[in-house]
């Protein structure tokens, strides 16, 4: 494996005993000894923290910045405003996606967007005819910067303890801050792939790397993997490129409003103007509401064949990623991610609501169905030759009342 | 690593122990950290035959499922139903943790001692 790039904090994984695999071109920690399992209830519980400095973390800076972002971005980067951040899709003519991003205005004068590992070459030679066009320049800063991911709902407090103060003064979702840690810069976002309503990503120099991780471990933090990333991303269903973004089982392109969080990260925005894939979104977007209205037509699914949903098996046994769905003994599409996920099981809703000792797992994970199935509907899955039952519940899981992630168990 | 030697092994990781002519099947220490977090076992029913080097069930961790390949041809006398519950047994305690129990053995897959199947551990890392 020789030839796979390493983060800074790969002494540390190996010296943790992590299990490496190769992800994207790089050699990453798959799990440590603890487990997967742990590691995701740990992140649910208290705090989890993830290498992600294998993400491409992309400069733009120069007068046409916005201009340029605005065409080549799904999100509506002139809302943007000095120290938030904007979840964005890289999309094509067709409306369907190049990569996900997150978008971050750390200053005024640039800004920071950080693309998925695998797709970093790809989102650079995208760029590179584009970016010609304007009066800007994108720099790839990721071998010079890493990226902790903080997650968790003790996650706030151990960075305040870093900073000094009482309370990292980044509140809010999507809130960005600089702040220095103990003698060391660091730029803050309160952002992630978990799902936790308490999380953030940190970006410090290299150099930092390996203080950042110890410190945070000594605080009480335990390192968690890519195993424990994707289990706690299915769990909120936060779609991952490659499989709920992308190319299909067929090698057909998904439709970015395929995803229902295309409402969030696709504007049509006056100030955006015509940007890359504009009228083919307009039209998925148009969709996916008659869709989500129940009055989707033959035209809909035309434009809109299939939508990502959360699944859950009702039946004994676990679905994996390619597993066909059916209804009424038709085919109706497939399962993109999924596993037997670990959850604490609670006590009391909303803000009163706590997590017990005792812990559940449950076989859910996300489905790419035909796009008029309802919501609550019976499906079948078809595990290793066997028709199992499941369901296609709303959600997976509730988490707009910090500080806990709190299951959503579906019934029949 | 723990390879206790009263039991024999196969190549797919499986041990077996044999009492009073029933053989009593599980899998090794090297198998369940292989696998990492077992969080579900599909286990075959009391009177099913099974046969040596075929899959009398699976275990699904959270990474992926592998098959249970039976290291005798005979007829299930016994299944571990504690495991459907608490497929996490496999990892804590993978030789106290039997899965199936099997009578009138009538095949063997080749097996190895203790010794052998350590050094055959090694060698695939």
């Amino acid at each position: 494996m020789s030839e796979l790039k390493r983060t800074p904090l790969y002494n540390a994984h190996v010296a943790a005993g992590a299990t490496m695999v190769d992800f994207g071109g790089w050699e990453m920690p798959i799990q440590y000894p603890t487990g997967i399992v742990a590691e995701h209830l740990y992140t649910r519980q208290f705090c989890g923290i993830f290498d992600v400095s294998h993400m491409g973390r992309l400069i733009i800076e120069g007068p046409d910045r916005l201009k340029f972002l605005q065409h080549v971005l799904t999100s509506n980067a002139a809302a943007l405003t000095l120290n938030k951040a904007q979840y964005c899709i890289i999309p094509n003519e067709k409306g369907c996606a190049v990569d996900d991003a997150y978008l971050y205005m750390f200053d005024e004068d640039s800004y920071l967007l950080v693309v998925n590992a695998s797709n970093t070459d790809k989102d650079l030679a995208w760029f590179e005819p584009i970016v010609k066009n304007y009066d800007c320049r994108i720099r790839n800063i990721t071998g010079e910067t890493i990226s902790i991911a903080v997650q968790g709902p003790e996650s706030g407090k151990l960075l305040a303890k870093l900073a000094g103060v009482e309370e990292v003064t980044v509140p809010a979702r999507n809130n960005l801050s600089i702040l220095d840690l103990e003698g060391h810069r660091t730029w803050i976002s309160r952002t992630g792939y978990t799902g936790e309503p308490i999380g953030y990503e940190i970006f410090l120099k290299n150099e930092d790397a390996e203080w950042a991780w110890n410190r945070l471990i000594e605080l009480g933090a335990k390192p968690a993997g890519l195993g424990a990333r994707d289990t706690l991303r299915m769990e909120a269903m936060l779609p991952l490129y490659g499989d709920e973004m992308g190319v299909d089982e067929d090698g057909a392109e998904m439709p970015i409003f395929a995803l229902a969080l295309a409402r969030f990260a696709v504007s049509f925005d006056e100030a955006k103007g015509d940007f890359i894939g504009r009228a083919a979104l307009e039209k998925q977007a148009a969709a996916q509401t008659a869709f989500r209205e129940k009055r989707g037509t033959a035209a809909d699914l035309e434009i809109l064949p299939k939508r990502v949903r959360p699944i859950a098996l009702m039946d004994r046994g676990v679905m994996r990623h390619g597993m066909a769905v059916y209804q009424n003994g038709e085919k109706i599409g497939y399962i993109t991610s999924a596993t037997m996920i670990p959850y604490f099981k609670t006590e009391g809703e909303g803000a009163e609501a706590r997590l017990l000792e005792e812990t559940g797992k449950r076989a859910i994970g996300i489905a790419y169905i035909k796009a008029d199935v309802l919501t609550n509907s019976e499906v079948e899955v078809d595990v290793r030759g066997k028709r199992l039952k499941a369901v296609i519940p709303l959600k997976h899981v509730t988490n707009n009342v910090p500080p806990y992630v709190i299951p959503v168990i579906a019934h029949n | 690593m723990n390879y206790p030697k009263e039991l024999m092994y196969t190549k797919d990781h499986e041990w077996l122990k044999e009492e009073d002519g029933v053989a009593v099947i599980g899998i090794s220490e090297f198998a369940q950290d292989a696998l990492g977090d077992v969080v579900f076992v599909n286990l075959p029913q009391e009177g099913d035959e099974v046969v040596a080097g075929d899959a009398f069930g699976d275990v699904e961790s959270v990474k992926a499922v592998s098959d249970l390949l039976s290291p005798v041809t005979g007829t299930v006398c016994a299944v571990n139903e504690e495991l459907l519950d608490s497929p996490e047994l496999l990892n804590s305690d993978p030789y106290g943790a039997w899965i199936i129990k099997v009578e009138n053995v009538t095949d063997k897959e080749e097996l190895m001692d203790a010794d052998a199947y350590e050094a055959f551990c090694a060698e695939e890392g």
